[in-house]
């Protein structure tokens, strides 16, 4: 049984005194491997029921909230190496996936193989949330929904929603198929950096592009197999001309997740042709995505000879249909806004431009 | 399950039983009767339970016990002696910056934590800071009249030693 925060108010200690109820209390299991093979077996062993724990920051208001569905909770803070990064040689710069955001954030191997990755780990949440919180955490952030993070009571004055595992969507009643957002900030820098994650399992380690991690649906945002975690984040050294920008749009700048949050990379030669773009957005879907149309169109080409205005329109178009947003006409206008601001500053064309 | 864990809190250390889902908060305000740290949203939007851990501040509400085992835990009762203020709690007080005080243990060891690494702090990095402590009564011009007064107070003491 899920907890009744309203206990809460009724009593100061007991069970209630952490906001959960006996019931959960008593139905959760702490692991605390030292491997990470122990880690991942420990996760294959009892499969769905439990998930990887890393800062905790997502977790934990999963876990009050009671929408975490896991009774096992495998930590990963005595697993060794984890929290290192480095370079490889002197080539790609390797994450481990518990270095927290604000190590991210201020690495300097960091800024300057991907410099919207800095700044992606450096908005995301306050500086609280990343003291704690850790680069493996956000990039295996859940989906979120209006119908699905909420309390016990909340929730319980509708039928379950798909995620929770009911039969229905309360967003996307159409087509009745979860819609719920992926709302972490650093993934769209890491596909604009062209990312790879190392995953561990119980078979063994391999190495995936950060694309392939995402599986597009609201309901199981990861595309992981059973027992398998993220274990590192190779980003690739930098080509001669890269540059990358990271730009984000929040209710709140200082804590929220993104409304939308655009990274755009561009290999940029010494007249400002872009050889090459990469553009990815945050927020919009149930997983990060590139937008190829806006990449497409940019290359080639000068930044200043694409408008501005039709260069906004491509990406708006790009991004198809959205959910979960108060004002979707203007969440489309913000995209690409958003997306011109981004290449903008990544090719260092910026000046009397928005700073968001 | 409940499982044992030991704390190092304001320099004392304790061994205490905890469950797998109390949090740092939890074993804080009602095992040890530290109630300095607040509960406000906790789910970790508000900074009221703000501790440090480890030499950085943290949202406590959003720390499993568990997971701060062997840790160092440093709180608001541990900033000053018994009776005394910090300097950082004086130009609080000085500068109005408090009013109902909910949200002050918080801003309080953000300060402090911010003073200790960065002693000059330009306006841009103590709004980063505070960034995740959010104050419903006052706003922050008083805030930031605080923390400014404070920093330049802990260098002046600095000077003289």
């Amino acid at each position: 049984m899920a907890p009744n925060p309203s206990r809460k108010r009724q009593s100061r200690r007991g069970a209630a005194q952490s906001g959960m109820s006996l019931s959960m209390e008593n139905g959760i299991h702490y692991h605390l491997p030292e491997t990470v093979s122990e880690a991942v077996g420990l996760l294959a062993r009892h499969g769905a029921a439990a998930r990887a724990l890393a800062g905790g920051t997502d977790l934990v208001p999963a876990l009050k909230l009671g929408i975490l569905g896991a009774r096992h909770l495998v930590s990963l803070r005595r697993v060794p190496g984890l929290r290192d990064i480095a370079l490889d040689g002197d080539r790609d710069v390797v994450i481990g996936a518990l270095a927290t955001l604000r190590a991210v954030a201020t690495s300097p191997l960091v800024e300057h193989a991907c410099a919207a990755l800095a700044e992606a780990a450096g908005r995301t949440g306050s500086p609280l949330l990343r003291n704690r919180g850790t680069l493996g955490g956000n990039v295996c952030l859940d989906t979120r929904c209006w119908y699905f993070n909420q309390s016990e009571a909340w929730r319980a004055s509708r039928d379950r929603c798909q995620k929770a595992g009911g039969a229905r969507c309360h967003v996307n009643e159409r087509e009745n198929r979860c819609v719920a957002l992926f709302s972490a900030d650093t993934p769209a820098a890491l596909m604009v950096a062209g990312a790879r994650v190392e995953l561990a399992g119980p078979s063994g380690m391999r190495w995936i592009g950060i694309e392939a991690l995402y599986s597009g649906e609201g309901r199981a945002p990861l595309a992981l197999a059973p027992g398998e975690i993220v274990t590192r984040i190779r980003i690739p050294k930098p080509l001669a001309g890269w540059r990358t920008a990271y730009v984000k749009h929040a209710v709140r700048e200082s804590i929220d997740f993104p409304i939308l949050g655009v990274a755009a990379g561009v290999e940029l030669a010494p007249d400002g042709t872009i050889h090459a773009a990469r553009v990815a957005v945050t927020g919009a879907r149930s997983a990060p995505v590139r937008l190829p149309e806006v990449e497409n169109a940019v290359g080639g080409r000068r930044l200043a000879d694409v408008g501005d205005g039709d260069l906004a329109r491509i990406a708006t178009r790009a991004l198809g249909p959205l959910f979960l947003s108060d004002a979707v006409p203007h969440k489309r206008l913000l995209a690409g806004l958003m997306t011109v601001d981004a290449l903008a500053r990544a090719a260092g064309e910026d000046s009397g431009r928005r700073r968001s | 399950m409940k499982r044992l864990i030991q704390l190092t809190v304001n320099g004392q250390a304790h061994d205490l039983v905890v469950t797998p889902v109390g949090t740092l908060l939890d074993v804080l305000r009602d095992d040890l009767g530290l109630t300095g740290a607040k509960r406000g949203c906790d789910l970790g939007a508000c900074g009221a339970c703000t501790v440090i851990l480890d030499g950085r501040p943290v949202n406590s509400c959003l720390t499993l016990a568990v997971e701060a085992d062997g840790s160092d835990v440093a709180t608001i009762e541990g900033v000053a002696a018994p009776g005394r203020l910090h300097p950082v709690q004086e130009a609080f007080a000085v500068h109005g910056a408090v009013q109902c005080g909910f949200c002050t243990p918080g801003m309080v060891l953000v300060t402090k934590s911010l003073l200790d690494e960065c002693p000059e702090p330009e306006d841009r990095q103590i709004r980063e800071a505070l960034s995740g402590n959010l104050c419903r009564c006052t706003g922050y011009v008083k805030v930031l009249d605080a923390v400014r007064a404070a920093a330049r107070r802990l260098r002046a003491r600095e000077g003289v030693r």
